[in-house]
C-alpha cells in the first residue's frame, strides 16, 4: 500500500517535473509576468522618482525645518523669500478668469464679460525631510502643505490598496487562469495530452502532478512579485525608519502578504484547473468567477465562505483603504465582508481547494481525447 | 481470472450526432490483427476506445482481463502509437521515450537503456538526440512507434503505423510485427489499404461506417468478399414471369417478390451475367420499367478494399 503511494507520488514528480517546464516558459502565458510584475515597477518608479527630487534639491542647500513651520497665512511671496531664501523650486504662472463687469447685467443693462488676471506662484522649501509647497495668489500666501517627501505610512496605505484591487482580485486571479487552464488545454491544443493518458498513471495522478507544477510556478512568480513590491516600497525610505517599522510588523506583515499571495494560488489555480478540465472556453468560467467574486460581498455568510476572496482579504495585514467619496454602489462591492481570523482563513481556503480538487479529480476521469473539436 | 483476449463487448460511440462505431462486438486473440476501412470508418475510434482514450457511451472493453478505465493496470502491458501527428516540442526524441519511461518507474538509468533500445529497433538512433519537432513526418511515426514498444508491451496497437514510411523500414517494421506476434502478444494495426496488410495479418476485420462488416482469417474474409451476392431492385409488370425465367439462371441466388406484383429483389453472384440475362429477357418482350442496385455501398466498399484503395 504505500509502495503503492509513494510510486505514485514519484509518478507525480516526474509529471510536475515536466509540466514545470511548459508552466513557466509557455509563450501563451507570458503575459502573467508583466501582471505579477507591474505592482513593484509601480512602485520603483516612485521611489525613483523621489529619490531625484531628493537629490536635486539637497544640491540647493537645506531650509531649516523651524523657518517651514514658521510661515503664515497672508505673508507675501517676497516676505518669504526673503526669510527663507531661494526655494528649490519656484514656478510662476498667470490665471485667468472670465467674469462680469461691476455693474453690468443689471437693470436690463447688457452683460458684459471681461477678463481678469491673478498671478500665482509656488514655492517649495525643503529641509532634508519634508517638502513645503506654497501656494501664492497676487503675491499672498493662500495655501500651503508641508509633508514628507516619503511617507511610509501612506505608501504602505498604497501597497494595502494595490495588493488587495489589484494583486489579489485581477493579477493572481488572470495569472492563476493563464497558467492552470492552460494545463490540460494547452495539452489539448498542442495535441499532446494523450502521451499523459497512455502512461500508467491514474488520471488523479496526473491532475496532482500538473497542479503542482501549476502552483510552483504560480507561487514563485506572485509571491515573488508580491514581495518584491514590498521591497520596492520600502526601498526609497529612510533605513532608520524601514528599520523600526521592519521590526515592530513589517516582517509579519510581509509574511502575510506572501502568504494571501501564495494561498491565492492555491485556491484560484484549483478552481481554473477544475475549470478547464470542466468547461471548453476560459472567458466563460473567468467571467463568472469574476462576477462571483465582485458580488460575493452581497451574499449570505455561509455563501460568502465559498469564495477564495473572502479568506485571502482576511489574510491582508491591512485593511485596504477606502476612499469615503467614492460612489456607495462602488464602496459596497469592494468591502470586505468580516473577516476571519488567520487560522480559519487558511483553514477554509485549503478546505476549499481540496473540494474543488476533488470535483477536478471525478471530472479527470470522463475527459476524452478530441482534439479535432477544440 | 485474466483473458488472453481483447474483447469488445456491444460498443458504441457516438460524436454527439456523429457516429462513431456501432454496436460492435469482438474478441481479439494474440497475433497479427488487422482493422481495415475506408477513412472516417472507425478505425481510430476503436483504438482509442481500446485504449481509454475516449470512453463508450454503451458496451464494455476489456483489455486481457482490464477494463480501460483503469490505465494505471492497463497501460503498463499496452502501448499505442496513435495517428495524431504531435510530440512534445520541448522534446529530442531520446527525451520523450526516457520521460514516458519513468512514469514506469524505471530509474534513470533503466529508462535510459530502454529507450535506447527501442531507438534501436526502430532504426532511429542516429537522430535520437535532435529535437522531435525537426522531424520528418516518418521519422516522427517511427519516433512515435519506438515510444509505443519500449515498455515491451503484451499488447500493441499501432493505428496506421506503415502509413508515410519508406519501403526499407516498412519491410523492417512489418518484421519487428511478425517477431512480436510470434512471441505470443496481440499487435494491432489499421489500414485503409486491405493488400498493404493481408499477408502478414493473421486476421483481419473490415469495418465500414462504423460497423464490422467481415472478420476472421484474412482466406476467409477473402473469399466472403468474393462470394457477396449483388442485390438489385427490379421494378417491372410482370413480376412473376420475370422472377420464373431469372430463377433458372444459376448466378441468381435468390429473388423476393414484392407485395404489389410490380418488382422485385434480386440477388446474384456475378453481376455481368445477370445483366446479359436482364437483356435477353427484356429482348423477349418482357417490359422491365427499371433496375436499381441495391446495396451500391456495400459493393463500393468491397471493390475499394479487395481493388488496393489509393
Ligand atoms: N473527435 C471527433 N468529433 C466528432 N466526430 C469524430 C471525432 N472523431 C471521429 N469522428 C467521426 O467518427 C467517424 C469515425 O472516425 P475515425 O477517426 O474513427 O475513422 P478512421 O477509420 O480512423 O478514419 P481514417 O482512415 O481517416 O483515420 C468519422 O465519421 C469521424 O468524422
Ligand atoms: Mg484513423
Amino acid at each position: 500500500m504505500t509502495a503503492t503511494i509513494s510510486f505514485r507520488a514519484r509518478q507525480a514528480c516526474t509529471i510536475a517535473r515536466v509540466e514545470l517546464r511548459r508552466a513557466f516558459f509557455s509563450k501563451r502565458s507570458f503575459w502573467v509576468y508583466l501582471l505579477a510584475l507591474f505592482p513593484a515597477v509601480v512602485f520603483i518608479g516612485h521611489g525613483i522618482e523621489a529619490k531625484i527630487d531628493r537629490q536635486r534639491w539637497s544640491a540647493k542647500g537645506f531650509t531649516p525645518a523651524a523657518l517651514l513651520d514658521g510661515i503664515k497665512q497672508g505673508e507675501t511671496s517676497e516676505a518669504v523669500r526673503g526669510r527663507l531664501g531661494t526655494p528649490v523650486s519656484d514656478e510662476k504662472w498667470d490665471h485667468r478668469r472670465r467674469v462680469l463687469r461691476e455693474g453690468s447685467g443689471k437693470d436690463s443693462e447688457p452683460r458684459v464679460w471681461e477678463e481678469k488676471r491673478e498671478q500665482r506662484r509656488r514655492l517649495t522649501y525643503f529641509d532634508g525631510r519634508r517638502r513645503a509647497d506654497l501656494w501664492f495668489e497676487n503675491g499672498v500666501l493662500r495655501s500651503k502643505s508641508i509633508r514628507p517627501l516619503l511617507n511610509l505610512e501612506e505608501d504602505r496605505q498604497v501597497f494595502a490598496g494595490l495588493f488587495q484591487y489589484f494583486y489579489l482580485r485581477l493579477a493572481i486571479f488572470f495569472g492563476c487562469l493563464g497558467i492552470f487552464m492552460n494545463l490540460f488545454r494547452g495539452d489539448m491544443l498542442d495535441k499532446t495530452l494523450h502521451f499523459w493518458f497512455l502512461a500508467p498513471i491514474r488520471r488523479e495522478v496526473l491532475l496532482l502532478g500538473k497542479y503542482a507544477a501549476g502552483l510552483v510556478a504560480a507561487v514563485v512568480i506572485f509571491t515573488g512579485g508580491a514581495l518584491l513590491c514590498f521591497a520596492a516600497m520600502l526601498w526609497p525610505h529612510d533605513p532608520g525608519e524601514v528599520q523600526v517599522y521592519w521590526q515592530a510588523s513589517g516582517l509579519s506583515h510581509a509574511f502575510w502578504y506572501a502568504a494571501a499571495a501564495a494561498l491565492g494560488c492555491v485556491g484560484y489555480g484549483s478552481v481554473f484547473l477544475a475549470a478547464g478540465l470542466l468547461l471548453r472556453n476560459p472567458i466563460v468560467p473567468a467571467a463568472t468567477l469574476l462576477l462571483w467574486e465582485a458580488i460575493n460581498g452581497f451574499l449570505p455568510a455561509t455563501l460568502q465562505k465559498v469564495s477564495v476572496l473572502y479568506y485571502l482579504q482576511s489574510l491582508c495585514p491591512i485593511p485596504a483603504p477606502m476612499d469615503n467619496s467614492a460612489p456607495a454602489f462602488i464602496r459596497m462591492l469592494l468591502s470586505p465582508a468580516e473577516p476571519a481570523s488567520h487560522f480559519w482563513s487558511v483553514a477554509g481556503l485549503l478546505a476549499l481547494t481540496a473540494l474543488v480538487l476533488v470535483v477536478a479529480a471525478r471530472a479527470s476521469r470522463r475527459i476524452e481525447i478530441s482534439y479535432s473539436t477544440e | 481470472m485474466t483473458t488472453a483476449e481483447v474483447i469488445f463487448d456491444d460498443i458504441s460511440k457516438f460524436y454527439g450526432e456523429v457516429l462513431g462505431v456501432n454496436r460492435v462486438s469482438l474478441r481479439i486473440p494474440p497475433g497479427i490483427t488487422s482493422l481495415v476501412g475506408p477513412n472516417g470508418s472507425g478505425k481510430t475510434t476503436l483504438m482509442n476506445l481500446l485504449t481509454g482514450l475516449i470512453l463508450p457511451d454503451r458496451g464494455s472493453i476489456s483489455v486481457l482481463g482490464v477494463s480501460p478505465r483503469d490505465p494505471e493496470t492497463m497501460m503498463r502491458f499496452t502501448g499505442y502509437a496513435t495517428q495524431y501527428d504531435a510530440a512534445p516540442r520541448w522534446a529530442t526524441g531520446f527525451e520523450f521515450i526516457t520521460t514516458g519511461l519513468l512514469l514506469f518507474g524505471c530509474s534513470r538509468a533503466e529508462a535510459e537503456e530502454k529507450a535506447w533500445k527501442a531507438l534501436e529497433w526502430v532504426s532511429m538512433t542516429e537522430a535520437a538526440h535532435r529535437k522531435v519537432a525537426a522531424y520528418s513526418k516518418g521519422m516522427r511515426q517511427r519516433v512515435r512507434l519506438a515510444q509505443a514498444i519500449a515498455h515491451n508491451p503484451q499488447v500493441l496497437v499501432l493505428d496506421e503505423p506503415l502509413n508515410g514510411l519508406d519501403p526499407l523500414v516498412r519491410a523492417e517494421t512489418i518484421a519487428l510485427f511478425r517477431a512480436w506476434a510470434a512471441e505470443g502478444r496481440h499487435v494491432i494495426l489499421s489500414s485503409h489499404v486491405l493488400q498493404e496488410v493481408d499477408v502478414i495479418s493473421d486476421q483481419v476485420i473490415l469495418i465500414a461506417n462504423g460497423m464490422i462488416v467481415a472478420e476472421g482469417e484474412i482466406r476467409g474474409v477473402r473469399e466472403e468478399i468474393h462470394d457477396h451476392p449483388s442485390q438489385f431492385v427490379i421494378r417491372c409488370r410482370d413480376a412473376s414471369r420475370i422472377a420464373a425465367l431469372l430463377f433458372n439462371e444459376d448466378h441468381v441466388t435468390e429473388i423476393k417478390l414484392n407485395d404489389d406484383r410490380q418488382g422485385m429483389l434480386v440477388l446474384t453472384k456475378d453481376r455481368e451475367q445477370f445483366a446479359r440475362a436482364l437483356s435477353r429477357i427484356a429482348l423477349a418482350g418482357h417490359e422491365i420499367d427499371g433496375v436499381v442496385p441495391a446495396d451500391e455501398n456495400v459493393d463500393a466498399l468491397y471493390e475499394y478494399l479487395i481493388g488496393g484503395g489509393r
